[in-house]
């Protein structure tokens, strides 16, 4: 083993060389890319961020959503509750005042019913004892005893 | 031991298996890393990407860890080639060696025949090696940590950088120098000498013949992670060196 300068001299100018052409075709383009792949990293992450952020923000927006719709099913749900108990009581209410007012309308029907039964009964009641009283005493009887018979008759007739 | 064949060209004199090692190792470690990045992709790295990202991320966390998180990326290139090259550079003299017997002289190599008649006319010549496996490779490598760190010293940290020359008292310089001197020269040795003995192990493990062979797995299995841990340890002292003289931490002092 000895020592040659040259060596030496050549080893220095071919790792120069080395250096330039690695720095120039094989690592200036793997770091360009390795920064290129962090920016890449970097934005994806910016993103998964934002659209985590964008889901929560949906995701709260739903919720209050979904708590309003409630309340107003709630809501809803009272006033039909209050609308149905009115209107039934309306109902009872009508039912009643019909209810009443037929049972009315069929007394008062029965009594003219009556008193047009009386009307007529005293009137059959009246021809018939005419005929009956006229059987009996036409004959015997004058006509001034006759018309004397028929009122005391009435009379009974009408006090019953 | 084998010679090592050495071309005179002119007034230099360049070392054969030295520069074909070093011209390997250079082109193997720009293909692994250009066969990474063939079809990069942002969404879909391929196997070779993901791995090569691996090292980048690797290298990043030792660079980190030796300054401040905001200075480390102008040194992860540096940082990338230093640890890619020198962990190739130390795998490549151990799966094979190329050694030719000659009994010639070839005055065209630097095989004289003083050399031919020492080893008794017959001669092998090595032509493969880990580049790293060289002192003067891996002094070249110190050599450039070196300029870089007292460049960037100087460039980026002046006062600070002049002034730890005198800390604590001024008449630590000589220290302080020797310290200064001793950081490169350790790098290369450290490095140098680590591939070195492993090589020299393989090849006497190999004069043992069929015999050798589990011993010679044994071995070169821990030169692969020799390998890998020097690899690791240069790059790490390199960063721990420009950080000590470039990077000046405001609550430090």
């Amino acid at each position: 083993m000895s020592w040659h300068w040259e060596s030496t001299v050549i080893a220095m100018v071919a790792f120069g060389v080395l250096y330039w052409l690695l720095s120039k075709y094989a690592f200036g383009p793997l770091f360009d890319v390795m920064e290129k792949r962090r920016q890449l990293v970097l934005e994806q992450m910016n993103t998964a961020e934002s659209s985590r952020k964008a889901a929560e923000q949906q995701m709260e927006d739903q919720k209050a959503a979904l708590q309003q719709a409630r309340k107003e099913a709630y809501e809803i749900i009272e006033q039909a509750r209050t609308t149905s108990s009115k209107q039934a009581d309306d109902i009872v209410q009508t039912a009643k005042t019909e209810a009443s007012r037929l049972k009315d309308d069929a007394l008062k029907d029965i009594e003219s019913e009556k008193n047009k039964a009386i009307a007529a009964l005293r009137s059959e009641v009246g021809g018939i004892s005419v005929k009956i009283a006229s059987k009996i005493i036409e004959k015997q009887v004058d006509e001034k005893s006759q018309e004397q018979l028929v009122d005391q008759y009435l009379k009974e007739v009408g006090s019953k | 031991m084998h010679e090592f064949p050495v071309l005179p060209l002119g007034p230099l004199n360049i070392e054969l298996s030295t520069l074909i090692a070093i011209t390997v190792s250079v082109i193997v470690t720009f293909l692994i890393a250009k066969l990474a990045v063939r079809n990069l992709s942002v969404e879909n790295p391929s196997k070779m990407q993901n791995f090569l990202e691996w090292v980048v991320d690797f290298v990043h966390g030792l660079i980190s860890s030796a300054m401040p998180l905001n200075r480390v990326k102008p040194f992860l290139s540096l940082g990338m080639t230093l640890i890619m090259f020198i962990f190739i550079s130390n795998l490549l003299g151990l799966p094979f060696g190329i050694v030719t017997e000659t009994h010639h002289a070839y005055e065209s190599i630097g095989i004289t025949e003083e050399m031919l008649e020492e080893k008794g006319g017959h001669l092998e010549i090595a032509w493969w090696k880990s580049p790293t496996a060289d002192i003067s490779v891996t002094a070249g490598l110190a050599l450039i940590v070196f300029v870089i760190v007292h460049f960037l010293g100087l460039k980026q940290n002046t006062k600070h950088y002049l002034k730890h020359y005198f800390q604590p008292y001024p008449v630590f310089l000589p220290i302080n120098l020797i310290e200064t001197i001793s950081k490169p020269v350790t790098l290369a040795l450290r490095l140098f000498a680590n591939i070195y003995a492993g090589e020299v192990l393989i090849a006497t493990i190999l004069m043992l013949g069929w015999i050798g062979t589990p011993f010679l797995i044994a071995w070169q299995g821990f030169s692969i992670f020799v390998g890998a841990i020097q690899a690791f340890l240069f790059t790490m002292l390199t960063m721990v060196y420009i950080s000590q003289a470039a990077v000046h931490d405001e609550d430090h002092h």
